[in-house]
């Protein structure tokens, strides 16, 4: 009985360890951009709530014609606002790879080494859904987001990832200019 | 007795396996020779839909719905979809070096340069396929001129039809590739 209990035990706590750290990837790349380039960020918390608002006002700004990627309730966001993203962009693209690449797919990444600016967005399996995280950085700002996507907006993504990706990084922010 | 027999077995299997997986990545080239050039290029891309994205695209799209069903449609068959592009602000900022680590590649066994395939775009365009036996194994596009490299390599039975329609989608640079006929030519070793 001992036994049973000790192996319950332990399967738990090795499934709540998978979940937790599946789930803190998004708060390790947002540590991870903190500490390579001596930045903060600022988060939104209230935006965890808000993603029909975010939505609509997308669906408003953009002429009634933006299509809703993310799903509600999903997105997770930290902005870095007005601050020096100053360091060597292929060193952060290895570290970042390093971390992200065993649970995540590194779909598509973009690099500029004369603006330094950089795109990335991974992807991973989450159920019958699938999580996206999208991290711009320019050189005096960056923003990492991620959202669920459904089956429909995962076509999407596929088919055009840059067009796909800056969208779910202009739904996620365009509420912070409210 | 039983780990005397064992033992080589295993060694057998040590010296065998790295070729059954050679074998069996035969049609995926090797891009990382080209990281270098990020450090310098006015805009780099880099795509990587793997075997694992390709699976659960098949399993989670839809064939009910128009839009998943046209991205499903384009990766059918297709095992990996990779891309390195380069893009410079000045000329010669990449050698003939760096190209030769890919065109080495391409010149292995069972790769085939096609000819005739022609582009809307200016520079030098080279397609290859991969034959195993009659069958298409993989193909590799090699595109360069004075300020841009890209190479794209699809893993799996692709057609240059299916090159065409891809061109431009699933983060695949705009190659404009016009299908014409083209022969194939067995490269000169």
């Amino acid at each position: 009985m001992k036994i049973k209990i000790f192996i319950a035990t332990l399967l738990f706590t090795f499934a709540s360890s998978v979940v937790h750290a599946k789930g803190d990837d998004f708060k390790s790349v947002v540590k991870m951009i903190e500490q390579f380039y001596g930045v903060k960020h600022q988060g939104i918390p209230f935006l965890a709530k808000a993603g029909m608002k975010v939505a609509t006002t997308a669906a408003r700004i953009k002429g009634g014609e933006a299509r809703r990627i993310a799903e509600a309730g999903s997105i997770k966001l930290a902005v870095f606002e007005n601050q020096d993203f100053d360091g060597d962009l292929t060193k952060f693209r290895t570290s970042l790879n390093g971390a992200l690449n065993t649970t995540w797919i590194p779909l598509i990444q973009t690099l500029s080494a004369t603006t330094q600016d950089q795109n990335y967005i991974f992807l991973r399996e989450a159920g019958d859904k699938f999580n996206v995280l999208v991290i711009t950085i320019t050189e005096r700002d960056a923003t990492v987001v991620q959202v669920n996507l459904s089956r429909k907006n995962l076509a999407l993504l596929l088919k055009d990832p840059e067009g796909t990706g800056k969208s779910i990084t202009e739904e996620a922010t365009i509420i912070d200019q409210e | 007795m039983k780990i005397l027999l064992r033992t080589p077995l295993i060694a057998l299997l040590l010296i065998f396996a790295p070729a059954i997986v050679t074998k069996a990545q035969d049609s995926r080239i090797q891009l990382s020779s080209l990281d270098h050039l990020a450090a310098k290029a006015s805009r780099t891309i880099e795509v990587n839909i793997d075997e694992r994205l390709m699976r659960i695209t098949t399993r989670f799209l839809s064939d009910d719905d128009a839009d998943e069903k046209k991205v499903k449609e384009l990766v059918n068959g297709v095992k990996g979809i990779y891309v390195k592009s380069f893009e410079f602000e000045h000329d010669a900022e990449f050698s003939a070096a760096d190209v030769e680590t890919i065109r080495a590649q391409l010149r292995g066994p069972g790769w085939t340069r096609l000819v005739g395939v022609a582009s809307k775009k200016d520079g030098n365009l080279e397609v290859y396929l991969l034959l195993n036996g009659e069958k298409v194994g993989g193909l590799a596009v090699l595109h360069t001129d004075d300020r841009e490299l890209t190479v794209v390599n699809i893993v799996g039975p692709v057609s240059l039809d299916k090159l065409a329609e891809l061109d431009g989608q699933l983060g695949i640079p705009d190659l404009g590739i016009e299908p014409q006929k083209p022969k194939a030519k067995k490269e000169e070793q």
